[in-house]
């Protein structure tokens, strides 16, 4: 055999043991939008405890636009991903068969900040305003359609400045008023700017939340509707495991900050405030593991309690992704996470029909179903 | 009296002359219908991939459904007010990139102590993609046209820099000594030897930089939003109406072919002498 002969041989046999390697492994893949964020802490929890892989999926996890995320879902390309509802109404009404199987959050994300020197404190200050939005599409969109429309203004009341995914930036250098934004997350950000003197004239900022107009139907998981047709059992394993993975990040914040440091690279973690974490989150673990054990609201007094306590040690700075996390979770807790319920699906299907995004009658009934929602074991009081 | 030619029947009953099909003009056809065969191949394997339903229509709609949402964009006017935006942030960053590319590349051309000064600058700039600074443009210049122009200008800039260096650089000494000895002027310099002679090399450039210009201007527009054709392909997007994000597609192509075409039609007439030399 010619030395050639034996180099090709050498590279057949090494991309057959990659693909064996890579076929004993399949993955599930899991959309996620935007980047890495500890808003997706209780994703990573579920696969750091291995609560998917005891489901029996070796999840991959990537990140795309939202329209991306529901059409390969829709497509049947990848099974599960994250959505907003209302593009989900809007997706269903455009051939795409995906439905909600978990309803993440209890409450819709968005709201609007403005800056304290703005003089906007309610919903009815708005006229008149520049106000920041992504653009013409998306929950920031449809939130702040939401919000004028409860104070009985409509777009041309405002000057609606498009101003793509840079809100705090353009919110510090003046170019609007106020932005539609994820309330969990930017305020913080333009606020820690603020007090730091690196954010323009502006000193603090309000947040006016859109959950204040009503019940919307925000972002959930969602799956491909022929593979929950054909695969319940795997959706019903998988909804599991995330919820295992949810409750675990609403019980235990520290310990979902600490695990989700492994998919999150630029994440604050300095070795004081990891050792502190890792304390902290160790004392929570003997809370829950107490008897009898904590009530729900134990556990929001808890966290409020463990905000408070990193509050006197660490710097905004280094406490502003797990200042994220902890608001976070106040949008995701309810008696029974992971339920939607009728009314807020309608409301955002009233709000995109008044937006003219929403031109047919879409059935909501099937677009949702809290089937999968893993129910708490029945009281015997 | 002339007799009829037996051997040139012809010439004694004057009939209609037959009608020939000169090769010229089969072969002018020819030139014509080459460059629709691809796009017409293209159409058809599209119409069978869908109609064998391959991908669901959201994600591959068949051609009817592009043209009908076409249409629909041009009679609501959504379409002609896309494009007309973009066109004109297209034309203005076209022009500022391309004359600052043309000066500076003259420059360098002229002075290599100053390219050894400005390369390492320009390639770096140059190299860093416009997607990545593209949304620090919105902090400096703000949301309005002013940042897409700016990403426009940015990326036709470099193209036509280095064209412009490259034709300065390949005048044959030979000419410019000729120049030198009969005493011309720095202007009789520019418009008799160095552009003429440039001319072919940096109106390739320019055809380069026409084509990256709609990039430049829709990476402006997909990072900022706005209005313009990268706006419209992002909204429709959002409003899962693939169609129309077809349409947004086929109208950056038809824009940046069009440019194409045009500095084309100007490289025709400015070249013509080059040709009849030829």
């Amino acid at each position: 055999m010619t030395s050639r002969l034996r180099w090709i041989a050498g590279l057949i046999l090494l991309l057959s043991l990659t693909l064996a390697v890579n076929a004993q492994t399949p993955k599930e893949r899991f959309l996620l939008t935007f980047v890495p964020n500890i808003q997706f802490a209780p994703m990573y929890v579920a696969i750091e405890q291995g609560y998917f892989s005891d489901a029996g999926y070796d999840v991959a996890l990537e990140y795309l636009n939202e329209p991306d995320v529901i059409d390969l879902v829709g497509a049947g390309q990848v099974h599960f991903g994250v959505a907003s509802g209302e593009q989900v109404i809007i997706a269903n009404a455009n051939g795409r068969p995906v439905n909600v199987v978990y309803n993440w959050y209890q409450q819709y994300p968005i709201g609007l900040v403005a800056s304290v020197e703005s003089g906007i404190t309610s919903m009815n200050d708005l006229k008149g305003k520049k106000i920041g939005v992504p653009g013409r599409f998306g929950a920031s969109y449809t939130g702040l359609i939401a919000l004028l429309d409860s104070a009985r203004l409509t777009e041309s009341d405002v000057q609606i400045v498009e101003i793509g995914f840079n809100a705090p930036e353009a919110f510090c250098t003046g170019q609007v008023d106020a932005a539609a934004v994820y309330s969990n997350n930017e305020p913080l950000q333009i606020s820690t700017r603020a007090k730091a003197g690196d954010c323009g004239d502006v000193s603090d900022v309000t947040v006016i939340p859109v959950a204040e107009a009503g019940a919307f139907v925000s972002n959930g998981l969602i799956a491909n509707a022929d593979f929950i047709q054909t695969s319940p059992d795997k959706v019903q394993a998988f909804v599991a495991a995330f919820d295992h993975g949810l409750k675990d990040t609403i019980n235990n914040p520290a310990r979902a900050y600490l695990l989700s440091a492994s998919s999150i690279k630029d994440l604050p973690l300095a070795p004081d405030f990891k050792a502190r974490l890792t304390k902290l989150a160790d004392e929570q673990n003997v809370l829950l593991a107490s008897t009898p054990p904590p009530t729900r609201d134990d556990i929001t007094a808890s966290r409020a309690a463990l905000r408070e306590t990193l509050h006197k040690d660490f710097d905004a700075t280094t406490l502003l992704q797990f200042n994220v996390l902890l608001n976070t979770i106040e949008m995701w807790d309810a008696d029974v996470p992971g339920t939607s319920n009728l009314d807020a699906w309608e409301n955002m299907a009233n709000t995109l029909t008044a937006m003219g995004l929403l031109k047919t009658k879409v059935n909501l009934d099937r677009i949702y179903t809290n089937e999968f929602v893993p129910q708490p074991p029945a009281s015997h009081s | 009296m002339r007799m009829p030619n037996a051997l040139h029947p012809s010439s004694s009953f004057p009939t209609k002359p037959k009608r020939t099909f000169p090769l010229s003009r089969i072969r002018l056809y020819w030139r014509f219908a080459v460059p629709l065969l691809t796009p017409l191949a293209i159409l058809l394997a599209w119409e069978w991939l869908t109609s064998r339903a391959v991908y669901p229509a959201f994600i591959i709609p068949p051609p009817a459904d592009v043209a009908r949402a076409f249409i629909q964009a041009v009679s609501d006017g959504t379409l002609p007010s896309a494009l007309w935006v973009t066109l004109n942030q297209v034309m203005i960053g076209l022009t500022l990139g391309g004359l600052l590319g043309l000066c500076l590349g003259y420059i360098l051309g002229r002075l290599p102590v100053v390219e050894s000064l400005a390369a390492p600058l320009i390639v770096a700039f140059q190299s860093t993609p416009v997607v990545a600074y593209a949304p620090l443009l919105l902090i400096w210049f703000g949301s309005g046209p002013t940042s897409k122009i700016f990403t426009c200008a940015v990326i036709v800039f470099f193209p036509l820099l280095m064209n412009t260096l490259v034709g300065i650089r390949q005048i044959p000494a030979s000419l410019k000594d000729v120049f030198r000895v009969l005493r011309a002027t720095w202007w009789q310099t520019l418009t008799r030897l160095e552009l003429p002679s440039a001319l072919p090399v940096i109106l390739t450039g320019l055809k380069t930089s026409a084509t990256l210009s709609v990039i430049g201007a829709v990476v402006g527009e997909f990072v900022s939003a706005g209005d313009g054709l990268g706006t419209l392909v992002t909204s429709a997007r959002y409003q899962y109406n693939t169609p129309l994000v077809y349409v947004g597609i086929f109208s950056m192509t038809a824009l940046a072919l069009s440019l194409y075409l045009s500095v084309s039609l100007l490289e025709r007439g400015l070249l013509r002498w080059q040709r009849a030399a030829h």
